[in-house]
């Protein structure tokens, strides 16, 4: 009977937990999204040597992210470059790019998800959108940061990912869900990165602010400031085009 | 206190010790011997080559600054497949998939290149590729063969990873600098043996050898001391014909060689320096040791059985052959000692470890043969009935014989002894310095195949490295890196160059619709600009940071090349040298690479030697002119020498023995171990003169003196293990330090002593 009531209780007390850290990625992945984001990243990138790089780019995105826009505005040797990207459900994304001073578009591959996006220590896989349904969740003993509890979460790639990590570990504000801070661990399970999360509130959406993203075995680090936030100004979809990427907008 | 008087009175002290306290002397030796050689758990066995050169060499200095900026250049090649079968096929290239998957598993591996790991750049119907150039493991025949035709029409690439007809494949791995090259290459090895099963496989790269000459080193010295002992036991016992007395002896030398490598262990863990670590060029080191330790050992006993062959009362026997001997062994050792100190100034570090530690070595022989042996001597009961103590050796007859000869034709017997000197000499002329690798290891062994693989069938291992410090953006400045890349190409050795105008061009090229016409570099900055930000987005930056650093600042210009001889290198220097100041203006540029330390490691073999061969002798004529009081006597100690390195440096002209760091040494171990001949034979000469002893005296000096000359060289034969030895350099040594004894023991006993014949006179009379 003892051995039963055991079984039972473990059995239920499993069940709770998964239900629990389910439902905190629920929380996450439905929170409210814009329709459409515009805004200024001033990407600084830090080496090992503490020698610095620093892009500032103008980005318009709409279907979280899912197509965007993106033109750079410095340095001023990379000034008019500009690039689309159309993610795909089923089929790969698009990716084209105008070379301004070939007067050229240029479809380009789409990417390997673990490959970095422009030298930073951001992937193309942490760019991209996450669906809930790709991950696994395990709810781990809540952390204490700077005098704040926060969930913690671990989100497991399902294999059909093909993910380049073996597991993401998030800290997980209680009331906003909003991701503060994740470790993320490389295929042999070795920390490869920390990244931090700022957000800003415009117009009741949770918009990111600043990224900080420091890769652990190279000691590269890459600070993203997102500024000049606009969201919701009914952003068309036929503005993520060719024609669009010849030229820098005004606003 | 004069230091004759102060000489004796250690002299009085040491006899005393071995015979009044000979218990507790031999106590006091037992322990600090094994106190310094605890040192030995900290010795490490390191065959750097870059290691062993100085600090502050400018090929070293930018080799550093490049292992910092674009990753470590030390590589393992791994070329795997299977003669006379193409490599592109299903299986070869699911293999080469496979191994870089367990290899980036390994915590030693930090970065792995080969055709699935790289990425391919192409315009397909105007659509800008950047992808692996091995996409899967399990490819299909259309997959297979798209990736033969890209290599086809990528030249460079090909190179660099297919063998020349296609049936080998190359892997080229980049180790963690945090562990040992030593565990990096037992990893690599490791997983090569578990995946390339079905393979041929050869393994080079500097990664490689400098890893697997440790684990070559240790089985070779441990072979080779073997050797030597049972050399020099045989050829001792033969003559002494007692066992205690081998044994004595023999306790001497395992005594010194413990406190040597003890010292060296020590002298690592508290300095950290590379200086003490031990390299290929150390391999001799326990033999010379070996040898130098034997020597005041047989000095001793050989002594000891005359005066009680005579005196019959081992003690009274005893402290004779100590009155005598002290002297004679002091000033061996001190002049050994000086000349293996020279090394202390040598421009490569390991030789100043070699210098340091070999003379504390000596040292030690030294204190073991003046107090502990005698102390040895003392508790054994021996038996003066006996035939070894009893009767004369067959070395004792034939030097009778000798000293006949020699003082009955003092003259011709010198005229023949330099006549031979100067036709050896000649061969100085045809000396050559060459300090490849590949040259060290025999024909037909493991390395030396994979090494000439290398060298025939892919690009070849040897590396020139071409740093500029420049706007690698600026198209002036690509075009002319181009440039000197194609004048690199034109020495038929040099296989492939590569840097990042390369992958600029080909950039170029496919923006430009894979018009061939346009694999150029573009006038304009911007388009380069373009052209790297292109890359940025769709291809891993991270590809290009062997060639460029982060900034765009400096660049590297990496070319492969054949084996080249000391010459080709020179020459190939030099004129590279001139193109780069002739089209560079204010551009910084530093050359480096294998290339660039051989010719950097030959002018220091040549300066170290000369330094080395000139510091010692200058030594060993003031310490012998110091002890003897006069200046002749110093130049007739290292007549026989001088005699010996001149016949050394000539022979090995005549035979084409190469100089190079290992068997520069050859110099300092022949002044160091010949000089002790010389001085045995002055001491006793000098010692027949303060005893007024005025007739026969040369005769009755040779008599003494020639039979543990005679011994000493002939079980110094010890230095014939190292022909037995795997590396090349270290046999010659061996055949050359052979050749070395018969030269400065007969030279002693030939030159030197039809010399002090001829000039006995001016000798006796001054």
């Amino acid at each position: 009977m003892v051995f039963l009531k055991t079984i039972s209780f473990i059995f239920v007390s499993s069940f709770i937990v998964a239900q629990n850290s389910h439902e905190i990625a629920l929380n996450i992945y439905t929170k409210q999204f814009p329709d459409d984001l515009t805004n200024t990243m001033n990407m600084k990138l830090v080496n090992s040597k503490n020698k610095i790089r620093n892009y500032t780019m103008k980005s318009r995105s709409i279907d979280k992210n899912r197509k965007q826009i993106i033109w750079f505005l410095e340095p001023k040797s990379d000034r008019g470059i500009s690039f689309l990207k159309i993610e795909h459900k089923n089929r790969d994304d698009e990716m084209k790019m105008w070379l301004p001073a070939f007067k050229k578009i240029r479809r380009i591959s789409s990417r390997k998800k673990g490959d970095s996006f422009m030298g930073s220590d951001l992937s193309y896989e942490d760019l991209s959108t996450r669906d809930m349904e790709d991950y696994l969740f395990n709810l781990k003993e809540d952390q204490n940061l700077n005098g704040k509890i926060y969930y913690t979460l671990e989100s497991i790639p399902k294999k059909k990912l093909n993910s380049f990590y073996n597991s993401h570990v998030s800290l997980v504000d209680k009331i906003t869900f909003n991701i503060i801070k994740e470790y993320s661990y490389d295929l042999n399970g070795k920390l490869l990165k920390e990244k931090e999360y700022t957000y800003k509130k415009i117009k009741m959406f949770d918009t990111l602010e600043y990224i900080k993203v420091f890769n652990v075995q190279n000691k590269h680090s890459t600070q993203i400031k997102f500024t000049n936030i606009e969201v919701n100004k009914n952003i068309s979809e036929d503005s993520f085009s060719e024609q669009n990427l010849k030229r820098i907008p005004a606003n | 206190m004069s230091y004759n008087l102060l000489f004796q009175k250690i002299q009085k002290w040491f006899i005393r010790q071995s015979l009044e306290h000979a218990k507790r002397t031999i106590f006091i030796s037992i322990s600090l011997t094994l106190l310094v050689g605890y040192g030995m758990r900290f010795l490490i066995i390191d065959d750097d080559l870059m290691k062993m050169l100085p600090k502050n060499l400018d090929s070293r200095k930018s080799w550093e600054s490049i292992q910092q900026e674009f990753g470590s250049t030390e590589s393992i090649y791994i070329a795997f497949g299977n003669k006379s079968k193409s490599v592109f096929n299903k299986k070869d290239l699911e293999t080469s998939w496979d191994l870089v998957k367990k290899l980036r598993k390994l915590n030693s591996v930090n970065n792995i290149i080969n055709l699935s790991t790289i990425t391919r750049i192409d315009n397909v119907d105007g659509f800008l590729e950047i992808k692996q150039l091995q996409e899967e493991a399990v490819l299909n025949k259309t997959q297979i063969e798209s990736i033969q035709d890209y290599l086809n029409k990528n030249l460079k690439t090909k190179k660099k990873l297919v063998s020349k007809n296609e049936s080998f494949l190359l892997t080229i791995v980049n180790p963690n600098t945090l562990r040992g090259l030593n565990y990096f290459r037992d990893d690599v090895v490791g997983v090569c043996s578990e995946v390339l099963v079905d393979y041929k496989i050869h393994y080079s790269g500097t990664a490689y050898i400098t890893g697997s000459i440790p684990q070559l080193i240790r089985k070779d010295v441990k072979f080779l001391i073997q050797i030597g002992l049972v050399i020099m036991i045989s050829i001792l016992f033969i003559n002494l014909r007692n066992i205690a007395a081998v044994l004595m002896i023999l306790m001497v030398i395992v005594f010194s060689l413990t406190f040597m490598i003890g010292s060296m262990g020590w002298l690592f863990r508290f300095t950290g320096s590379d200086k003490f670590l031990f390299a290929l060029l150390n391999t001799s080191m326990p033999i010379i040791l070996l040898t130098i330790a034997n020597s005041d050992g047989v000095h001793v006993i050989t002594k000891y059985f005359k005066e009680i062959r005579f005196l019959k009362e081992p003690k009274k026997a005893l402290v004779k052959t100590m009155e005598t001997l002290h002297l004679p062994i002091f000033l061996t050792s001190i002049t050994t000692i000086g000349a293996f100190s020279t090394m202390a100034f040598s421009p490569l570090e390991p030789l100043v470890g070699y210098g340091i530690c070999i003379s504390l070595g000596i040292v030690w022989a030294w204190v073991l043969s003046s107090v502990t042996l005698p102390a040895l001597i003392i508790l054994q009961k021996w038996d003066v009935e006996s035939k070894g103590l009893r009767t004369v050796s067959l070395f004792e007859v034939l030097i009778d014989r000798l000293s006949n000869t020699v003082l009955k034709y003092p003259k011709n017997m010198l005229i023949s002894g330099l006549f031979i000197i100067f036709i050896s000499f000649v061969g100085v002329w045809s000396l050559k310095v060459d300090v490849n690798l590949s040259s060290f290891f025999k024909p037909g062994s493991e390395i030396r195949e994979s090494m000439d693989f290398m060298d025939q069938e892919m690009t070849g291992t040897m590396d020139l490295r071409i740093r500029l410090e420049a706007d690698m953006k600026d198209p002036s400045i690509l075009k002319k890196v181009d440039t000197l890349q194609q004048f690199i190409e034109k020495n038929e050795l040099i296989t492939v160059t590569n840097s990042i105008s390369d992958a600029v061009k080909q950039m170029h090229r496919i923006v430009m619709d894979d018009s061939l016409v346009y694999e150029t570099i573009p006038n304009e900055k911007e388009k380069i600009n373009n052209l790297f930000s292109m890359y940025s987005l769709s291809g891993t930056i991270d590809n290009f940071s062997t060639l460029v650093n982060e900034e765009y600042s400096s660049g590297l210009i990496t070319s492969f090349s054949q084996v080249m001889s000391t010459n080709q290198v020179f020459s190939f220097i030099e004129k590279i040298s001139f193109y780069i100041s002739s089209k560079f203006d204010n551009v910084s540029i530093d050359i480096t690479g294998m290339i660039v330390v051989i010719r950097d490691m030959v002018i220091l073999i040549i300066k170290s030697s000369i330094m080395s061969i000139l510091l010692s002798l200058l030594f060993v004529i003031l310490v012998a002119s110091l002890f003897f009081k006069r200046f002749i006597w110093g130049l007739l100690a290292v007549l026989p020498l001088s005699g010996a390195v001149l016949l050394n440096f000539g022979l090995m002209g005549h035979f084409g023995i190469t100089l190079n760091h290992i068997t520069a040494i050859l110099s300092s171990i022949i002044i160091g171990v010949g000089i002790d001949f010389a001085i045995h034979f002055i001491a006793q000469y000098r010692m027949f003169q303060k005893n007024n002893v005025k007739k026969n005296l040369t005769r009755k000096t040779f008599k003494e003196t020639g039979y543990p000359i005679l011994l000493d060289a002939a079980s110094n034969m010890g230095f014939g293990a190292l022909l037995f030895s795997s590396f090349i350099p270290v046999q010659f040594i061996g055949g050359l330090m052979v050749f070395a004894m018969i030269s400065t023991s007969f030279g002693t006993l030939i030159i030197l002593a039809s010399l002090m014949q001829i000039i006995k006179k001016y000798i006796l009379t001054n």
